[in-house]
């Protein structure tokens, strides 16, 4: 795991980065900015549960709850933390009816 | 470029690669196993790559993908363009099955991941030597390890072929029928159509054969060998990702049972968004549009998040799954319409 954050519904971000290239300022900063990615996806009939942005160095998983909470996390490809990302994200959402 | 003297039953291969001295290692590499058949050029660019093509009677190329200026799938796409002669291959350090597939979709005859050990180094050098020396005759055989079934079909698929494609392990396990460029029929035991195609594709080990071409007993199969393919990489990929992760490998019973995964809608439209290709695709200028928008806004991010290029973006829907590909050339769009993950344990 590179980084995580959680955005909280009154603004508020909790952020912690494994690396000094993702320190608490720009997690805040990227849970904003993949806010908005979301957008778009979100706008076209999609709704997706959660969306993963493949980079050559490193996946990033964007998961929105209805209740405006937010989660980040960054994660190297191909190591074990990748693989845990959907069990982390399910976690992270309301349990479906 | 480095160009040596042509002598009497010598191939020319080009590399491109933008690493000068993985350039210099695998012409050296190459021409030591050929014993120096081949004789190696060398590119360090894309344009570089298409110059020397205006001047030298190349019979193969071996392409990287990460590049500066033109990247090797868009490469390759233009040289499929202008020399569909040529074989091609993509070899890259990263591989992946979308990777392989824009790959595929582009005109590469192969994609191999880059050898990272003399053994390695070997088995691709065997590979390619199997593509040069593949022609259009019936009867060829092969490895599955080696020039692989994808690898295969495409050849036959791209070159509007007729043949039957007969496989075995030990027994013939089934067949694949293609009727001038277009999979017509795939039988697998009891399983016909699809599913039997899908089938035969798992199969990690074998041997196969061309077979002369006759009339199928019936038509099982209807959609463009293109998506089939893809398709099917997709479902490969996704088995050996459950395996390494350990989880329950479904049984032929169980996957009838379960929701087919079957691509609900493709498209594929060129970096300026015309729409090159579409399937089932209800509105293609909002999917255009979707596509340019993300393509557009995580353009912005990528020199900040210094993770590199942007692969894919890959969605969760409450009902399966979605794939994103914004490319600079290419925007591709899959969606499935079955949850794949439904019978994990």
């Amino acid at each position: 795991m590179l980084a995580c954050g959680v955005r909280q519904p009154n603004g508020k971000c909790l952020g912690y980065g494994d690396d000094k290239i993702y320190p608490a300022e720009k997690i805040e900063k990227l849970l904003k900015q993949f806010s908005e990615l979301h957008e778009p996806l979100a706008a076209a009939e999609f709704s997706p549960r959660w969306t993963t942005w493949a980079f050559e160095y490193g996946h990033i998983r964007f998961v929105p709850r209805a209740d405006k909470w937010l989660l980040l996390l960054i994660v190297s490809p191909e190591t074990e933390a990748a693989l845990e990302l959907d069990r982390v994200a399910n976690d992270f959402l309301p349990p479906t009816k | 470029m480095a160009k040596e003297k042509k002598s009497e039953h010598e191939r020319r291969i080009l590399i491109v690669d933008d690493d000068a001295d993985y350039l210099a290692t695998i012409g050296d590499s190459f021409r030591a196993l050929s014993e120096g058949r081949w004789q190696m050029c060398a590119a360090a660019s894309a344009e570089a790559a298409l110059k020397i093509l205006q001047t030298e009677a190349i019979e193969l190329v071996v392409a990287d993908i990460n590049m500066p200026g033109q990247d090797g799938i868009q490469f390759i796409g233009e040289l499929h363009r202008r020399h569909p002669q040529i074989k091609k291959v993509v070899m890259t350090a990263l591989a992946s099955e979308e990777k392989n597939a824009a790959s595929r979709a582009a005109g590469a005859n192969l994609f191999l991941e880059k050898p990272v050990s003399p053994e390695g180094l070997k088995s691709v050098f065997e590979k390619l030597c199997e593509l040069i020396d593949w022609k259009n005759t019936q009867g060829f055989q092969g490895v599955l390890r080696s020039v692989g079934l994808p690898d295969l079909l495409q050849m036959e698929c791209v070159g509007k072929n007729s043949s039957i494609l007969e496989l075995f392990h030990e027994h013939p396990l089934g067949r694949i029928y293609i009727d001038q460029g277009q999979i017509t029929h795939a039988v697998c035991g009891e399983i016909f159509g699809e599913r039997a195609f899908q089938k035969l594709f798992t199969i990690t080990g074998g041997t196969f054969e061309l077979l002369d071409f006759e009339v199928p007993p019936e038509r099982t199969i209807s959609r463009p060998w293109e998506v089939l393919l893809a398709e099917a990489l997709r479902q490969r990929e996704q088995l050996a990702q459950r395996a390494q992760a350990g989880k329950k490998i479904l049984t032929d019973d169980e996957t009838a049972a379960a929701p087919a995964g079957q691509t609900a809608e493709m498209l594929i439209s060129s970096g300026a968004g015309e729409v090159l290709y579409h399937w089932q695709c209800a509105d293609a200028a909002a999917r255009v549009t979707l596509l340019q928008a993300v393509a557009q806004r995580a353009e912005k991010l990528i020199p900040e998040l210094q993770l590199g290029k942007l692969d894919r973006v890959e969605m969760q829907l409450p009902v399966g799954r979605a794939v994103l590909q914004p490319r600079a050339d290419r925007l591709v769009f899959v969606r499935v319409a079955a949850p794949t993950e439904k019978n994990e344990s």
